[in-house]
């Protein structure tokens, strides 16, 4: 089958997931969501693999691709690599041009993005080198209370009650949790004060970048309610509903930078 | 982009130790010096060889160190402790004497447990903080006087105003030729890098001084020979950044390595392990104090306090640098626990915002496990400033149009 249009892949490997996108033209045409494996060039080329297997399309039909994420390091099927941060960018403003600030929560790191009305960064601020307030952080907290990494959200939005949680430290936080847990404090209180935790602590990271409205969540933790809900009372914000997988957002953004790629190099008018 | 004489210098370093070793073994002594304050001519004028202690880069070091100075010392600190309890590096074990200031309390601190735990013969140089006040500078000359004293004691033989003058004389003319190669490296068609400069300037802490002269002045007729005039312009599709913050000493080129991977480049510096140190020494008088003087009358290390924002001479010396060399934007080093330029990084940001000079704080220290967190930072720093060119060049032939 042969399909007419240019066609432009983002390909996003993260540390606990390998995300695609495929634009027809300008529109979201296919996406690929896979866990990511020990070898980056697998995990990005699965995932690539799927959007075109949805797409019904080759890999040689695509006009450019661009790799990110930490695997964008070695990205052999990607005609370039950008950073993440200039994607999601790229990405969120894709979907909302009114978008100025982003919160990318990843597994392994978080990150506050300023960009103006081109999608492009003017600001940005990550979080050091510790799992505190990434997805790690927020799945070693589900095997404390053994429940799946994606209810987690609702169950702390559930709660009567926040109990505070003084560690940021992963390591900390989890024997902090259990004995939470041994005191008697219910799960949800507790899940819920784990929640309030990393919210205040990106709180800190825009004490550096600052915000405008409007706000915009990306990465595989947007998709936890509880978080979300944590986030907008911690920053005083609304943050702005996205219209597809908000951990694809990466994908996306690499998507959009490499139909401009080609533009710019005379490969699609 | 190859200048010969760097090859000369480059192997002339590595002659460096055994030439110290033979120089001892005929009664000349070595005074190791770490600080910024530390006013090397008057160590040069008493006969003593002067060398430069700062290594850094080697995460093994500042576990050592850490057994001896408190973990939450800054991790340079920390390393030079290290080096001193292990004892293997080159350079330490050549020196006779050491000569430390107080610019930096970490700095003191450092003395302080070298000498008590090495049995090191260690000088002190008091710095005063507020060193904009009057009696700060008359407290400050007291203090040079007495610094001369105990290194006149241990030359065995009193400063000569004479061979302090010729010091100054050598001094003077290796930081003007520096400044003038300096400007070559931020040029259009550049034939020698920032990286390549840093390095020479960082082997002059090391070379004979006279020599260093002599190859410094080699250096620059080559530059002038292949260059004749550089001409600095931002309009080269480089990234140009600045680095500022946390010196970065011999043995540490994590961020620098980084910086060059992903496609910026380097076109200057104010850190006091590059060229901070060589700009606008103004000796007025030849005497210990006047030399003292005029080290602390340039501009201040971070550790000393903030006068204000808008008269403070750091920031503003940052701002003439950015504007001399061009610079897009400013990469700021923090080493963990360097609180002074910790400290100063939001300030210095805000600042720098208000002329549209972004800046990119990276925290780290000589562990290598930060490395592609690093990277990452860097790199979207460098796309962040290209595409910020690209517009800017779109608008103006749009403009022109």
């Amino acid at each position: 089958m042969s399909l007419s249009g240019n066609y432009f892949a983002g390909v996003d490997v993260g540390s606990l997931a390998a995300k695609s996108v495929i634009l027809k033209d300008g529109d979201i045409f296919a996406t690929g969501l896979v866990p990511s494996g020990v070898n980056s060039v697998e995990s990005g080329l699965n995932a690539l693999n799927i959007a075109l297997e949805s797409a019904g399309l080759k890999q040689e039909e695509l006009t450019y691709i661009v790799g990110t994420g930490y695997g964008r390091v070695s990205a052999p099927y990607a005609n370039k690599a950008v950073t993440e941060i200039t994607c999601h960018a790229k990405g969120a403003n894709y979907l909302h041009p009114t978008v100025r600030t982003i919160i990318d929560m990843g597994g392994q790191d978080c990150k506050a993005i300023r960009i103006d009305q081109d999608g492009a960064v003017v600001d940005f601020a990550m979080n050091d080198k510790c799992a505190a307030g990434t997805g790690r952080f927020l799945e070693v907290m589900a095997g404390v209370f053994k429940v799946e990494l994606k209810d987690l959200g609702a169950i702390a939005l559930s709660a009567t009650d926040t109990v505070p949680m003084s560690s940021t430290c992963t390591v900390f936080a989890e024997s902090e949790t259990i004995s939470l847990v041994a005191r008697g404090e219910k799960p949800e209180n507790i899940l819920n004060g784990i929640h309030h935790s990393i919210a205040n602590r990106i709180a800190g990271l825009f004490s550096r970048v600052g915000i405008e409205s409007d706000v915009f969540f990306s990465g595989g933790v947007a998709k936890n309610s509880g978080m979300k809900n944590a986030i907008e009372q911690a920053l005083k914000v609304t943050i702005v509903k996205p219209e597809i997988d908000p951990q694809l957002i990466g994908a996306l953004g690499a998507a959009v930078i490499a139909r401009n790629f080609a533009k710019k190099e005379g490969l699609w008018a | 982009m190859s200048v010969k004489t760097l090859d000369v210098i480059r192997k002339r370093l590595e002659e460096r130790p055994d030439e110290l070793r033979r120089a001892r073994e005929n009664g000349l002594k070595v005074v190791g010096w770490v600080g910024y304050n530390v006013p090397e001519e008057i160590i040069h004028a008493l006969g003593f060889i002067p060398v430069r202690i700062a290594v850094g880069g080697d995460d093994r070091l500042v576990e050592i160190g850490a057994r001896y100075a408190s973990s939450k010392t800054c991790v340079f600190i920390r390393e030079i402790v290290g080096a001193f309890a292990e004892n293997k590096d080159p350079y330490i074990q050549q020196t006779d004497i050491l000569a430390f200031d107080a610019t930096c309390l970490q700095n003191y601190r450092a003395a302080e447990v070298i000498e008590y735990f090495f049995k090191k013969d260690v000088v002190v140089l008091a710095v005063p903080r507020n060193f904009h006040l009057d009696e700060a500078k008359e407290y400050f000359a007291h203090e040079a006087n007495e610094f001369t004293r105990l290194l006149e004691e241990r030359a065995g033989a009193p400063l000569d105003s004479a061979r302090l003058a010729e010091s100054v004389a050598l001094y003077n003319d290796i930081r003007k030729t520096l400044k003038s190669i300096y400007t070559f490296q931020a040029s259009k068609n550049n034939v020698i890098s920032w990286e390549e400069v840093y390095d020479l300037i960082q082997a002059g802490e090391l070379l004979d001084k006279r020599e260093y002269l002599s190859l410094l002045t080699q250096t620059l007729d080559e530059l002038k020979e292949r260059q004749h005039y550089p001409v600095i312009a931002s309009d080269d599709g480089d990234s140009r950044i600045f680095l500022s913050g946390s010196l970065i000493p011999r043995g540490d080129r994590k961020l620098i390595s980084i910086i060059k991977s992903v496609g910026g480049r380097i076109v200057g510096d104010d850190l006091w392990s590059g060229i901070l140190p060589h700009l606008d020494l103004d000796i007025k008088e030849i005497s210990p104090a006047g030399v003292a003087l005029g080290y602390l009358n340039r501009t201040p290390h971070a550790a000393l306090p903030y006068l204000d924002l808008e008269s403070d001479r750091r920031l503003k010396k940052l701002q003439e640098c950015l504007s001399q060399f061009k610079a897009q934007g400013v990469i700021y080093h923090t080493l963990r626990y360097c609180d002074p330029f910790t400290f100063k990084a939001k300030e210095t940001k805000n600042v720098l915002a208000k002329s549209g000079i972004p800046l990119l704080e990276i925290h780290t220290e000589y562990a290598g496990s930060d490395y592609e967190a690093m990277k990452t930072r860097v790199e979207a720093f460098v796309e962040m400033i290209k595409i910020k060119s690209e517009i800017a060049e779109e608008q103006s032939v749009l403009v022109d149009a």
